[in-house]
């Protein structure tokens, strides 16, 4: 799975991700989200081009959250989809990551 | 509904219990589901109860050996109804019953995973347990009733 990273005002890191977080999308992601979550502490989890995210590409995600979180930063998760959010919902895993679809509201969580 | 080995069965794929042969099985399910009209939607839905189950079977049920056999059978039973059967010769588990582990919340609790159970329970619009004698047989059903036509979105 592709992941690419934009550098936007106010210290946020966009973190861009294309494709399935299945199996094999999960463990292509893995070190590079894990390194993120060592190195940024405001991130923007673009989901808008993840097509499918099983419960191993939501360990991706939960990780660095945590990661982050315990640096004292903060990251949210930018416009998934309708199935994938209701597998983030379902999992509770949006009451760690804040979804927005409003990227100014998004932007502003990170501040 | 299922389970009871008197559906017909369309199709088969054999996998390996390895992590890298379950990467086999997103391509197998478009396939059906270019060949059965099967939406978009239901597709999110089987790949996600499949791996579930799948990688459930391969990293608990047979503790990541990776020469033991998974059978996945699909049967078209009727319009818009689609069956999966996973069939495994690892030890007695049945997901069906199996208490599920709380969402991941709060923030600052340990646990990683362990949602697969919920996000099988929740995808899926039938479960089937049946212990074989050597292993487990899983039955999983989709419908297309609820599906939006239009968007081929589910409510």
């Amino acid at each position: 799975m592709p992941i690419a990273m934009e550098e936007l005002e106010g210290g946020v890191t966009r973190v861009i991700l294309d494709g399935r977080l299945d199996i094999e999308g999960a463990a292509a992601v893995d070190m590079r989200m894990n390194v993120i979550a060592g190195t940024k502490k405001a991130v923007l989890l673009d989901m808008q081009n993840v097509s499918f995210l099983g419960s191993m590409g939501l360990r991706a995600l939960v990780a660095p959250a945590r990661a982050i979180k315990g640096r004292g930063g903060k990251m949210v998760i930018f416009g998934p989809i309708e199935l994938v959010e209701k597998v983030l919902k379902t999992s509770g895993v949006d009451a760690m990551i804040p979804i927005h679809h409003d990227l100014q509201n998004a932007l502003a969580a990170l501040q | 509904m299922t389970g009871n080995g008197k559906e017909t069965i369309e199709e088969r794929l054999d996998l390996q219990s390895q992590l890298s042969d379950l990467a086999r099985v997103p391509d197998w399910i478009e396939r059906l589901a270019s060949q059965y009209s099967i939406p978009s939607s239901l597709q999110f839905s089987i790949k996600l109860c499949l791996e579930e189950v799948l990688s459930n079977i391969v990293r608990h049920g047979y503790s990541s050996e990776a020469d033991q056999s998974i059978i996945i059978k699909f049967g078209n039973p009727r319009e818009n109804y689609f069956v999966f059967i996973v069939e495994d010769h690892a030890p007695a588990f049945n997901p069906v019953n199996s208490p599920e582990l709380p969402p991941l919340c709060p923030p600052d609790a340990g646990r990683v995973g362990g949602q697969g159970i919920r996000l099988l329970r929740r995808f899926a619009d039938a479960l089937e347990y049946e212990p074989m004698p050597t292993g487990n047989r899983l039955s999983i059903g989709f419908s297309t009733a609820q599906v939006d036509v239009e968007s081929g979105n589910r409510p």
